[in-house]
């Protein structure tokens, strides 16, 4: 039965939603771009002042939905990150022709789809938030649908993910079919008295695919640079930040919470694939001439490193998850942010190939400062989140002694910097009279350039003193007893 | 073994009959159809009746996006009664904390209708195309 306590909890989820429905009466009533954009923003930042609230109250546990700090921080995060695409996607659809609204309607959703992922403990809320966050992102990558990339990659990114929501759903039903459980502490507490079985480990490899194809793990990476390079600045950048994170947060509470994925294949073959995932990813970086094909491949070896702490996952692999999630998004939306803005307003496709970026700094230069912070940051330089972020990856691997994944870390940081320094050096070159798409003159002044420039300064505040951010995190994630 | 089978077929020979019944309805309803119907010639006469798309010829066909529009709002609004059977078959049981989720839950599916109606998805036939086209919409 629903008590106070589970409404003041579902607060936040609540909020967005009604935002949502909000957004949605008042575009059937009047089409106004600003207003839109205000409400959704005034509602993000209502729910998250409320999720103060609903932490400051303690943990609250519903059969379907658990709130406690894990949730909390994937809903944080899920949030924030909604709330800058929001505020590039008003800069970016400022010159879009077609209907502006519905854009923030799907964000929305897919933000409370996100956050309802974060806090699942029951198969069905892992199902419903899942697709709940995918289904507005088919429509939101096809949202400039005139163009024909953007149209690709959102029908590519429906087939393909379509296919991994089958395996999730066939991976369930078969851990059903061995346990007779659906919640996930009770579904794996079965599987480890019935002793698993072949069934099992079906079920649990299949379910493997269908979040690691959202993740974009190596062998399930493939969709990654097209669907990033077609789809519209804001709607990659979410894909990119807010989607991702919160199906990590789902996989690290499933491996955390599971005494039945501590055993020693599953850590071989979660290492395996951090392993390939660094390699390939960074690899296929290198041959890019395309920013949002680089930055997705980027993000590919990024997951990489993050699944080291998942292979690990005791002592501090929670919160060095969740330090590298934080530094990871805001160093992907500060970069996806400068290529959003330099495409903004919309004319035609993105401006992501690299020829666009040829001497940027003396055209732009604080937009190219800060790319230049981004790129450093992504690749792990000192005095910057990014290095915070991989200090705390490679010493989970030291101290847990996975000598192969620190190996992978270290070849694939050194492959890193060769291809994020190549971008940088395209920046500062001087321009050979060919002119690159541009920003507008006053984009400093407009809320997307602020959300930029401040997460610039984030990412070298955080480089110089990561304290607040590691102490708030180590509250947040330590486990309450 | 003898008992079994004896058990199986008390326990399904009404299957057995449906299925021989059914074949034999078929096909007299389709003897005597043509024993006793008319014949008309026509080009398009041969050709397999699918619910009125032509079955046969190229892929690259153009369909009204209309059709998908209306058979997915049926969907959506369809499924979403089915959730109220559920309701109304506990009304008394889940009482007022029942009611008002409900009640929310029409809330939605009736601010979901006056936008659809609002966007135009539910308009079948085209609006005239000269405004809507050159804004781009």
């Amino acid at each position: 039965m629903l008590t106070s306590a589970h409404m003041m909890a579902l607060t936040p989820v609540i909020l967005v939603c009604a935002t949502a429905v909000t957004v949605m009466l008042g575009i059937a009533w009047r089409r106004q771009h600003a207003a839109t954009a205000l409400v959704s923003i005034l509602g993000l930042n209502l729910a998250l002042v409320s999720l103060y609230l609903v932490y400051s109250a303690g943990d609250v546990s519903t059969p379907l939905l658990v709130f406690d700090r894990l949730s909390m921080l994937g809903m944080v995060l899920v949030l924030a990150s909604t709330l800058a695409c929001l505020t590039m996607s008003h800069a970016y659809l400022e010159g879009y022709p077609g209907r502006k609204e519905e854009f923030y309607l799907l964000m929305l959703c897919a933000a409370a789809g996100g956050m309802v992922l974060v806090a699942s403990q029951h198969l069905a809320t892992l199902f419903f938030g899942l697709e709940l966050l995918s289904m507005p992102l088919y429509g939101m990558l096809a949202y400039t649908y005139r163009d024909k990339r953007s149209l690709e990659s959102g029908i590519k990114y429906l087939v393909l993910s379509a296919a991994a929501t089958a395996f999730l759903l066939f991976g369930m039903a078969l851990l059903y079919s061995q346990s007779g459980r659906l919640d996930i502490a009770g579904l794996l507490a079965g599987l480890e008295s019935s002793g698993g079985g072949a069934w099992a480990l079906a079920g649990a490899g299949l379910m493997l695919v269908g979040l690691g194809f959202k993740l974009s793990i190596v062998p399930f990476h493939l969709w990654t640079p097209d669907v990033y390079q077609g789809g519209p600045g804001p709607a990659a950048t979410f894909l990119a930040t807010a989607s991702k994170a919160a199906v990590f947060i789902v996989l690290l509470r499933i491996v955390m919470v599971a005494p039945a994925f501590h055993v020693e294949w599953l850590h071989t073959v979660l290492g395996g694939l951090a392993l390939l995932t660094m390699i390939v990813g960074n690899l296929l970086a290198l041959i890019q001439t395309n920013l949002k094909r680089l930055l997705g491949y980027s993000s590919i070896a990024h997951f990489g490193y993050l699944l080291v702490a998942l292979v690990v996952a005791d002592g501090l692999a929670v919160e060095t998850a969740g330090i590298y999630l934080i530094t990871y998004l805001m160093t992907t939306l500060g970069a996806f942010g400068v290529v959003t803005l330099l495409s903004s307003p919309y004319s035609g496709e993105d401006a992501s190939a690299l020829h666009h970026y040829r001497g940027l700094f003396w055209r732009r230069p604080y937009l190219a400062a800060v790319l230049t912070v981004c790129l450093l940051s992504l690749a792990g330089i000192p005095f910057t989140a990014g290095f915070i972020g991989k200090f705390y990856i490679v010493a989970l691997g030291v101290e847990a002694g996975r000598w192969w994944l620190v190996g992978g870390i270290i070849a694939g940081s050194v492959i890193g910097l060769y291809y994020y320094l190549r971008v940088m050096v395209t920046l500062y070159l001087v321009e050979p009279g060919m002119r690159g798409r541009d920003a507008p003159d006053n984009w400093g002044m407009k809320a997307g350039g602020v959300v930029v420039l401040g997460l610039a300064l984030l990412v070298i505040a955080f480089g110089v003193y990561p304290t607040p951010v590691i102490d708030w995190m180590s509250v947040l994630t330590s486990p309450v007893h | 073994m003898e008992q079994n089978a004896t058990a199986i077929i008390a326990e399904h020979w009404a299957i057995g009959v449906f299925i021989v019944a059914v074949i034999a309805l078929c096909a007299f309803m389709i003897g005597v159809s043509s024993l006793l119907g008319g014949r008309s010639q026509g080009r398009s006469k041969s050709l397999p009746f699918e619910s009125g798309i032509v079955g046969a010829g190229s892929a690259r066909q153009r369909f009204s996006v209309k059709f998908y529009m209306v058979a997915m709002l049926f969907v959506i609004f369809d499924i979403e009664a089915v959730f109220l059977f559920a309701w109304s078959v506990s009304v008394k049981e889940v009482g007022w904390a029942g009611f008002w989720g409900a009640a929310i839950f029409i809330f939605i599916l009736l601010a979901g209708l006056v936008y659809d109606s609002r966007v135009g998805a539910l308009e079948w036939a085209p609006k005239s195309r000269n405004p809507a086209r050159k804004s781009g919409s």
